[in-house]
């Protein structure tokens, strides 16, 4: 059954995605908010990295005047230009990699931000490579010389090491050629990149908008001899694909007609929709961080009360929870899943304890 | 003294990345780490400053795309903020009215009701990076600063 949230004044996580319904189209629907719903939800679109695209939705209507829209239009500016600065780097980060015979695929990123309807209205801020297995300390040693420091590339992904399960032969055969300023760079094809997105959204639990956005301009824009056999993959990765899309549909309002999730995209569990639109009621810088920039555990070994609240604020997100056991989206409460990453995470706190204890707090 | 009418103004373009948006021009200048918007009558100054063309030919130019009058002053106007925003190549030597003229003087001396927008540049930045988060042993104030979390008592992120 499709969810309906109730729409009112507290509920800023709707408001966010009223914010962004539609609006990686070139036409978007015209935004149904107020001037002070708009105000109110702007610092969220800020801070999930959606401003430029929210921009997109409302800048033929009414509301493009008023002053929370000049914000936004003042991010997309900025978005515009570093989407340049971005491009440039990507040129040349290929060209370096190819020099000494590493052929990266670009995922993520500007892969995603090619298909918006300018290439402003995607923001992101680094590169994201999938180069072949043996090939990544290459690249690495390449990409860690003191010259080329001011690339932000990323080479390890959890969604393809970790939960992806496609062999890179695979994935680079699927892979194609598309045109960057003076060159060629290679991106992920189009069935791998969006299971990838789906995964890659779930893993963080949902936490910014623009990752949907993604997903919705992803299955609106699938080509028309589109594999969902390839897509979709084997049984519980196909799950987690149809409701990362079923979240696109029902929050964003994508569309899934002809699709083969179109079914499971209506029914999803009834703590999904609530738990993404409360995670996107929050600013809160640690909310928006994967775990894996936080601090470790180790250095608040010595000071319990700080402890107390590290392990509060690493309580595990459901969602992040499910993927990270591989589970189902299903009825079932989330909590045996959140406690099962705790423990997870204690037994892998205490293994490396000693390791702590030889580090520079011993 | 030189003739300061008959000076060519040139455009620097080295270690900028420019995007036009909409008749404005979005400039990232890699020297200073500046992301820059110039307004549609300071794009267009800018564009038109070629090393060839004097100031008051700049106006005529600007006149026929705009199909507005065009006064010389508004062309000076933007030459300053362009020479402080270090867009061109020299400085360009004003003549003795212009130095040190103010947006609102500006205005005034060419009219409030002119056709033409003030030549505008802006800085542009980011409101989000008031909520990225500061790793482990940055000074912080609040917790919610802090990638962590948590703002220990000397005022660093832990």
């Amino acid at each position: 059954m499709m969810f309906v949230p109730p729409r009112n004044c507290t509920s800023r996580g709707r408001l966010v995605a009223d914010s962004l319904t539609g609006a990686w189209r070139h036409s978007p629907p015209a935004p149904e908010l107020s001037a002070e719903e708009l105000e109110l939800v702007t610092p969220l679109l800020i801070s999930a990295g959606a401003a430029a695209v929210a921009w997109w939705k409302l800048r033929q209507s009414n509301l493009r005047t008023s002053a929370a829209a000049i914000k936004l239009q003042q991010e997309y500016k900025l978005s515009t230009l570093e989407a340049a600065v971005h491009e440039k780097d990507i040129e040349q980060v290929f060209t370096l990699l190819r020099a000494e015979g590493v052929e990266p695929i670009l995922i993520k990123g500007w892969a995603i931000a090619r298909l918006y309807p300018t290439p402003g209205l995607r923001h992101y801020s680094d590169i994201d490579l999938c180069v072949h297995p043996d090939k990544i300390p290459l690249a690495e040693s390449i990409l860690s010389r003191p010259e080329n420091n001011k690339y932000f590339v990323d080479l390890i992904h959890d969604e393809v090491d970790r939960y992806y399960i496609t062999p890179w032969d695979e994935l680079f055969a699927h892979s194609q050629l598309v045109r960057l300023g003076e060159i060629d760079v290679r991106v992920v094809g189009a069935e791998d990149h969006l299971r990838l997105l789906c995964i890659h959204l779930l893993k963080h639990g949902v936490s910014s908008a623009r990752w949907l956005c993604d997903i919705g301009l992803a299955v609106e824009n699938r080509p028309a001899d589109f594999d969902w056999q390839r897509c979709l993959g084997e049984r519980r990765q196909a799950d987690w694909v149809a409701c990362a899309i079923g979240l696109a549909h029902q929050l964003l309002g994508a569309s899934v007609k002809n699709t083969p999730v179109a079914d499971r995209a209506m029914r999803l569990p009834k703590w999904l929709i609530p738990q993404v639109l409360k995670r996107w009621e929050s600013t809160d810088a640690r909310y928006l961080t994967p775990y894996k920039y936080h601090a470790p555990m180790q250095n608040y070994l010595r000071r319990p009360v700080v402890a107390l609240k590290a392990l509060r604020h690493r309580w595990p997100d459901p969602i992040e929870a499910t993927i990270w056991l591989r589970g189902s989206f299903d009825e079932l409460p989330r909590l045996p899943f959140q406690l099962g990453v705790c423990f997870s995470r204690i037994a892998k706190f205490i293994a490396n304890l000693p390791v702590a204890g030889r580090g520079p707090l011993a | 003294m030189k003739n300061t009418q008959q000076q060519l103004p040139h455009a620097r373009i080295e270690q900028l990345i420019i995007r036009e948006l909409e008749g404005e021009a979005l400039v990232y200048d890699q020297e200073r780490g500046k992301a820059l918007c110039l307004n549609q009558t300071a794009a267009l100054v800018w564009k038109h400053c070629d090393g060839q063309t004097t100031i008051p030919q700049i106006a005529q130019l600007m006149e026929k795309e705009l199909s507005t009058p065009v006064a010389v002053d508004a062309v000076w106007f933007a030459l300053t903020r362009l020479d402080k925003m270090h867009l061109l190549k020299e400085k360009v030597e004003l003549p003795s009215a212009m130095a040190g003229m103010s947006r609102r003087d500006f205005s005034r001396r060419v009219g409030l009701g002119a056709a033409l927008a003030i030549p505008v540049i802006v800085a542009l930045s980011s409101s989000a990076s008031a909520t990225t988060c500061l790793p482990a042993g940055s000074a912080c104030s609040s917790g919610a600063q802090c990638c962590s979390g948590i703002c220990v008592g000397n005022n660093t992120c832990a």
